[in-house]
């Protein structure tokens, strides 16, 4: 039997997104069929790694909660899109980085959870 | 790949950080332990403390006594003698005599007793033997009685200790359980929805909104005489100094009364050299703080004013921008260089300690001179340019991280010691404005 796991996909990733360009793809949960899902949050977001405690912040935030009636479908692939903000940029410093990535994150049955994870750079740059 | 319950999260760098859930419970708990705490105290303080004495206005009936006598009571306690005043009273109740020796509602209890002798003399003074006066009697025991009833003011400050575990408890738990099995991004985006709206924090029109980009505001306050700004300091000299001074006197003052209690000995003939040899490395920080505080004083005060100006801000990567820089005084250098620096700057814990790493990770030379001479009236004013570059980072600040742009001015003076001097600049990114900035006033 195959391992729980959720797929995201971005549509037409670039190398580096600008700011202000649109972000959309799907994700699909696999193989979680004989484990109820209770609530699926997806978030756009941007964090620090490196020497120093993590800083974390949301851009977008979406929650599919079955206890406030929005059944999350694992078969059904699922849309989100997004307007990338000016900033912060995707940086890769000495003591500190800046990562981008959307992450969805699945709660199963008996505090079981999924995470998954698709980085992008978000830059000036083309 | 599901992931049960665990007892360590996932370790980042040389650092293991625990389990969330095992931290919550323990949070949870100790906070439910406080609010329980705080809740006992307070239904303690008004059970043995405040009902008796509600009880004593509003459920005992007011009848009359005779005094029979009056004295002060004594006791021994830990600390000495402990008085009380006590009033001999007979009173009815029901046509039955009842003989009591009383005061207030506490006479019974160890609160009745204090070291006041004089306080516990003055509250015999208003009663005198063989007068009538009111008294309460307790209708449900009838033997209980007061001559004085009233509410301690002093007592509510009792519920200050439980009522802040209370307070705490009660926001920790709160705080906990809002918490409770949140996802980081969940919890993240709670945070930002609940930050407060700044007052005067008012979006103007054209002008993005930058996330995790510092305020401009308190670099534009300031317009230059020939350029468009004049770039405030980083930090005051001022309260360098200030803080330098205030060090100086509470450490030469404390350590003032060792150094004449070894010189008295001295002059007495009883040198103690114990004494000597306990103060001389305190004297000798007192003396690094007194050399410290006047090389301060005197690069504030001899080395004078540096003033940068700038043409244009925020800064772009890519732009290039006019600068003027004066320095005042009366100095003879060695050389005056200006530089454009990036620093990264990371916050973290090492136990319970935060610590905080900062590295320079770029200096950018903008402008030097070698073998000047300064007069006091004729600064010296040189105008250059800086130039961004294409590429370079923006500004960054979040609670534990930050990257900080700004141009540094130092001098080397002839016969004194070095001077640096920082004024913070804000480098946008590209697309936080529509071109780069061009350097005109």
């Amino acid at each position: 039997m195959n391992e729980p796991a959720i797929l995201i996909r971005l549509d037409d990733p670039p190398r580096t997104y600008r700011p202000g360009q649109s972000l959309s793809g799907q994700y699909r949960l696999e193989s979680v069929e004989g484990d109820p899902i209770r609530a699926v949050e997806v978030s756009v977001l941007r964090y620090t790694e490196g020497k120093g405690e993590q800083d974390l912040a949301v851009h977008e935030f979406w929650r599919r909660d079955n206890d406030s009636g929005d059944l999350v479908d694992p078969r059904r692939p699922e849309r989100f899109s997004t307007t990338l903000p000016p900033s912060p940029l995707s940086y890769d410093g000495q003591i500190i980085q800046i990562r981008w990535c959307v992450r969805v994150r699945a709660f199963l049955s008996r505090g079981r959870e999924l995470v998954a994870e698709k980085p992008f750079r978000l830059g000036d740059g083309a | 790949m599901a992931r049960n319950f665990r007892y360590f999260e996932k370790k980042r760098g040389h650092r293991r950080t625990g389990s969330r859930t095992l931290g919550s419970l323990g949070e949870a708990i100790f906070f439910a332990l406080l609010l329980v705490l705080g809740c006992a105290g307070i239904v303690a303080g008004f059970v043995w403390l405040v009902i008796p004495e509600w009880r004593v206005h509003h459920g005992f009936v007011e009848t009359t006594c005779l005094v029979l006598q009056k004295k002060l009571g004594e006791k021994e306690g830990d600390g000495g003698t402990l008085y009380r005043p006590e009033i001999q009273i007979e009173y009815e109740v029901h046509g039955i005599q009842h003989y009591r020796s009383t005061y207030d509602i506490n006479y019974d209890g160890a609160r009745a007793y204090s070291s006041d002798r004089d306080a516990a003399a003055a509250a015999l003074e208003p009663f005198e033997k063989g007068r009538a006066y009111p008294c309460w009697y307790d209708p449900s025991q009838p033997d209980v009685a007061v001559v004085v009833r009233g509410y301690q003011g002093w007592l509510w400050l009792v519920f200050l200790v439980p009522g802040s575990f209370v307070a705490i408890g009660a926001g920790g738990l709160l705080y906990t359980l809002l918490r409770w099995g949140k996802s980081a991004e969940r919890r993240a985006a709670m945070v930002q929805r609940a930050q407060p709206i700044e007052l005067f924090d008012i979006d103007r029109p054209g002008e993005t909104r930058l996330p995790n980009i510092p305020d401009l505001s308190d670099i534009t306050s300031s317009p230059g005489t020939k350029l468009a700004y004049r770039l405030p300091l980083s930090h005051s000299p001022g309260w360098t100094l200030l803080g330098l001074a205030a060090a100086c006197l509470l450490w030469n003052g404390s350590v003032s009364y060792f150094i004449v209690s070894a010189v008295r000995a001295y002059l007495a003939g009883q040198p103690d050299w114990l004494l000597t040899l306990f103060i001389l490395p305190f004297l000798a920080i007192g003396i690094a703080l007194v050399v410290c505080f006047v090389r301060q004083l005197v690069v504030a005060t001899a080395v004078g004013p540096t003033l940068v100006e700038i043409s244009d801000h925020p800064l772009l990567p890519g732009g290039e921008y006019r600068l003027l820089v004066s320095q005042s005084g009366r100095l003879n250098m060695r050389s005056l260089e200006v530089w454009l620096a990036c620093r990264e700057e990371a916050t973290y814990r090492q136990g319970t300690n935060a610590r905080t790493e900062t590295r320079q990770v770029r200096r950018l030379p903008v402008f030097r001179r070698e073998a000047l001479a300064i007069l006091p009236g004729e600064p010296f004013q040189a105008e250059c340019s800086v130039c961004v570059p294409a590429g370079a980072m923006h500004s960054f600040r979040a609670d534990h991280n930050e990257i900080d742009w700004s141009l540094v001015v130092r001098g080397e003076v002839v016969n004194r010691q070095a001077f640096e001097r920082a004024f913070p600049v804000i480098v946008h990114p590209l697309s936080g404005a529509s071109t780069p900035g061009s350097g005109g006033p």
